[in-house]
């Protein structure tokens, strides 16, 4: 974990002297980690793909304004995490695809469908609160800087979401 | 309601210090009801761990683009290199402030002697040309006549053959007439 923040300081700084090479290493670290939380987030592999390319491409125009490398994921999941609402927001309730549709959709496995309805039915604050902790592992502080919210804000949603995650999984853990 | 000494939750989501986790792990080797609960939560996690993530479709990956690339003044600005650039502007600015005024020198010919030479060489110079284009000229004019002599013989040449062609065509019908008067 060390090597690889070290690492992405470097690809930073190559990026931010205009090198691409080095700004494609630093995609090549993050795309699949940005492109899940995405797609957990919408639910349509396309969609996840598009704001992930949007993603990186914001992150290069204004990687300069990064002051601490070492903030670089909170602040790539900022991006993305704005990049999804900005999606939430201009799409048109006639458009929009149930939550129950695209879940069969992206995980077909019995358990997974479990889980992925389970996570559909939260909201969208409860549901990036638990994308961010369980999938990617940030801490609350990290948490409360992507979602610009403060710490309490950020514990109060996950919480209230286990809760609901553990009573909507009870059934499947214990069949399971 | 449960009865440990910290959110079971953060126990869970390893938010705990490690003095904390072990006043929860000896509270749950004590109190069932919370063994209980950090169960669920430990299967909620494991269940929420069986969505595993996605290969992205498409890798993705930028080219080098003019409009977002930093210009290369820019970046050799950033590169470090100013100061090396003050400094040289510096030298110049000294160069230019300190730089020892020109000395006058001195000609050794004077202005008449200098004039008379420029006249010469100019003289020498048009009479050269006028020479050049007089040689010229005459031969210009030498092989127009030539031209014009090879010319008058063709014409000459083309006629006495005209000529020839024409006596040629008498002589054959003066004896074709004569040779048709004699079979009447």
């Amino acid at each position: 974990m060390i090597f690889r923040a070290v690492e992405d300081a470097d690809l930073i700084r190559k990026a931010c002297r205009g090198d691409v090479e080095g700004y494609n290493l630093l995609i090549s670290r993050w795309e699949k980690r940005v492109y899940n939380y995405l797609l957990r987030m919408v639910a349509n592999r396309e969609d996840a793909l598009d704001l992930t390319q949007d993603v990186f491409l914001k992150a290069y125009q204004n990687l300069r304004k990064l002051d601490d490398p070492a903030r670089f994921p909170a602040w790539l999941f900022r991006i993305a995490h704005n990049e999804a609402y900005s999606m939430f927001r201009s799409q048109k309730p006639e458009t929009a695809v149930m939550p129950e549709d695209r879940a069969a959709d992206v995980f077909p496995i019995e358990l997974a469908l479990a889980v992925s309805s389970a996570l559909e039915r939260l909201s969208p604050e409860q549901r990036e609160a638990v994308v961010l902790k369980i999938y990617q592992g940030f801490k609350f502080d990290e948490m409360a800087a992507i979602l610009g919210c403060p710490v309490s804000t950020v514990k109060s949603r996950l919480y209230t979401a286990l809760d609901l995650l553990k009573a909507e999984l009870a059934p499947v853990n214990r069949a399971g | 309601m449960s009865c440990s000494p910290h959110d079971l939750r953060d126990y869970i989501l390893k938010e705990l210090d490690a003095g904390a986790r072990s006043q929860v792990e000896r509270h749950l080797r004590t109190c069932g009801a919370c063994r209980l609960e950090a169960e669920r939560l430990r299967l909620t996690e494991a269940a929420l761990h069986s969505l595993r993530d996605e290969e992205i479709p498409t890798r993705i990956a930028f080219v080098s683009d003019k409009i977002f690339e930093p210009s290369l003044l820019l970046r050799w600005w950033r590169a470090g290199w100013a100061p090396a650039g003050v400094l040289i502007a510096a030298a110049i600015v000294f160069a230019a402030v300190y730089r020892p005024a020109p000395v006058a020198v001195q000609s050794a010919l004077n202005p008449a002697q200098v004039r008379a030479e420029i006249a010469r060489e100019v003289a020498q110079a048009v009479a050269a040309v006028e020479e050049r284009q007089a040689r010229r000229t005459a031969e210009l004019l030498a092989a127009a006549e030539k031209r014009y002599a090879l010319e008058r013989q063709a014409d000459r040449l083309a006629a006495e053959e005209a000529f020839m062609v024409l006596q040629k065509r008498l002589n054959v019908s003066y004896l074709a007439s004569n040779y048709a008067g004699a079979t009447q």
